[in-house]
């Protein structure tokens, strides 16, 4: 705790780069994962201290006791926060500036960790193993299409944090059997039991999982369980927890738990997934699982939230591909997107007149989500 | 067959949600060579069809929908009956005269107008 005159140094200016960092700003839930970086560089430099005074047992008494590391600002324009380390000035006399060198080499180890597993070489190298558990924790959060990139005095080129390089470094850990992750799981409840107060989710393409209901979300969890024969199912935003081979093992905790729409796309697209080539009585190509990711996320990212742009109702087709359907008095929409090359076959025909019309879209283009959702509006005006 | 003469049609579970066909389910794939396999209704009952299908062709379905003969005609389709070993009320509702750019539309009529009807037999949900 810093009460007194205190010196301030830049430590850390982290770029946060894709998904949700685009829109500007920076989630609190990143901020939570941040905050995992005060106890892992003071750990690291306890380490460091004792690897350059192997004469000693333990690190001094107090030793980083009144240094803090803060969120001293975001740089405009972009997601970067500045990470200041302050150390005390006042009683004197003030932090030795040994305490901050070894501070500054345990940043430094922790981003050549990072760069390791990014080029595939051993992270342990740059770490001893224990300290490798740290990043259960840190940056747990990151989603596949974001990245936190980091650069130091000694390390100009910047390494690239990911969900999948944040993987490779938690499995060197051998003492570490399981890890977690921060994940959005889409299921049904078919049981919870209120004594123990534990449920489990059915995921949509099979697995059941286990966690806590915690007392926020008991009342949503139990409307869950009881309609689980009308197909009820939820989505929930938690921490999971994997195994070595990165299979889920279960929910560690729940943060938001809500019903979801019984035509919810993603939960749609995640029945798809254990489709099999032949699934059509012998025809039929399976969907890609990378295209049902895509087009998961990118039906959640673009498609508006708007009563009067409905939910489509969505089935696989023939060639692997997803079919969307609208049905809007007497005119029928569908689109018939193709998971491999990202496009899709617009058409609407009004099956009471001689009308329709046709076009091919990129659902890579912003612009053509919203061409889409226009149409649903205006062939939805007309079809009242 | 006579115009009111229901085809009943079998649709695959992964073909409905939320009680919803889709309109994929009156339109041919390749392998139907252009040609849509139904259950002549004079013939069958939607239950006995959906048990043929699921359980001596080992197919799946989720039920069964029905159009007419006289849905067909209107969409200027061919219907004629396709007796087969152990399954003489097969019937084929023919797409060849159907230009490729129409076919999308007539399945979608076809599909509404199942639609409209109503499922004949629905597989029972436990």
């Amino acid at each position: 705790m810093l009460d007194g005159e205190s010196v301030a140094v830049a430590f850390l200016r982290p770029k946060l780069s894709g998904g949700r960092f685009e829109s500007g700003g920076i989630p609190l839930d990143i901020l939570k994962d941040m905050a995992v970086l005060q106890e892992m560089t003071v750990e690291v430099a306890k380490w460091r201290f004792l690897a350059e005074n192997p004469e000693r047992k333990r690190s001094p008494r107090g030793f980083m006791r009144d240094i803090e590391l803060r969120l001293t600002g975001i740089d405009e324009g972009s997601a970067i926060p500045q990470i200041t380390l302050f150390y005390p000035t006042d009683p004197l006399p003030p932090v030795p500036p040994r305490e901050v060198r070894y501070l500054e080499q345990a940043r430094d180890a922790i981003v050549a960790t990072i760069g390791a597993a990014e080029r595939n070489e051993p992270a342990a190298s740059h770490l001893p193993e224990r300290y490798l558990a740290y990043f259960d924790r840190f940056m747990r959060s990151l989603r596949h299409d974001e990245c936190v990139e980091l650069a130091t005095p000694t390390h100009k080129a910047p390494v690239r944090l990911t969900r999948e390089t944040r993987r490779k470094i938690l499995l060197e850990s051998s003492s570490l059997s399981e890890f977690t992750e921060q994940v959005i799981l889409r299921g049904s409840i078919p049981e919870a039991d209120q004594d123990r107060r534990s449920f489990e989710l059915q995921l949509v393409h099979g697995r059941k999982l286990r966690g806590p209901i915690p007392d926020q979300h008991f009342d949503a969890i139990l409307e869950a369980f009881r309609g689980y024969r009308e197909n009820t199912r939820v989505v929930l935003q938690g921490v999971a927890t994997y195994d070595r081979q990165e299979r889920l093992l279960g929910v560690e905790s729940v943060e938001h738990i809500g019903l979801l729409d019984p035509l919810d796309v993603p939960a749609c697209l995640d029945e798809f997934r254990s489709l099999r080539d032949g699934w059509l009585n012998g025809e039929g190509r399976a969907p890609s699982p990378e295209g049902l990711d895509w087009l998961a996320e990118s039906f959640e990212r673009f498609y508006p939230e708007d009563p009067d742009v409905p939910l489509p109702y969505v089935y696989p087709t023939v060639e692997g591909g997803v079919q969307l359907e609208w049905s809007l008095g007497s005119k029928e929409l569908s689109l018939e997107v193709t998971l491999a090359d990202h496009s899709a076959e617009w058409y609407w025909a009004d099956i009471s007149a001689d009308d329709e019309d046709e076009r091919v879209l990129n659902l890579d283009a912003v612009a053509d989500w919203e061409w889409i959702a226009n149409e649903i509006r205006r062939l939805g005006e007309t079809a009242a | 067959m006579t115009p009111e003469t229901l085809l009943y049609r079998q649709v695959h579970p992964s073909w409905v949600r939320d009680g919803r066909i889709t309109s994929q389910a009156f339109h041919p794939t390749s392998k139907d060579n252009n040609n849509l396999s139904v259950y002549d209704g004079d013939q069958i009952t939607p239950e006995d069809a959906w048990n043929h299908y699921t359980n001596v062709l080992e197919f799946k379905s989720s039920g069964v929908v029905a159009v007419s003969v006289a849905d067909c005609e209107d969409q200027e389709l061919g219907v004629t009956s396709d007796p087969q070993p152990a399954f003489l009320e097969h019937v084929l509702i023919d797409f060849s005269g159907i230009a490729t750019n129409r076919m999308k539309r007539v399945a979608r009529r076809l599909s509404r107008l199942a639609g409209s009807r109503g499922w004949m037999y629905r597989v029972p949900v436990d």
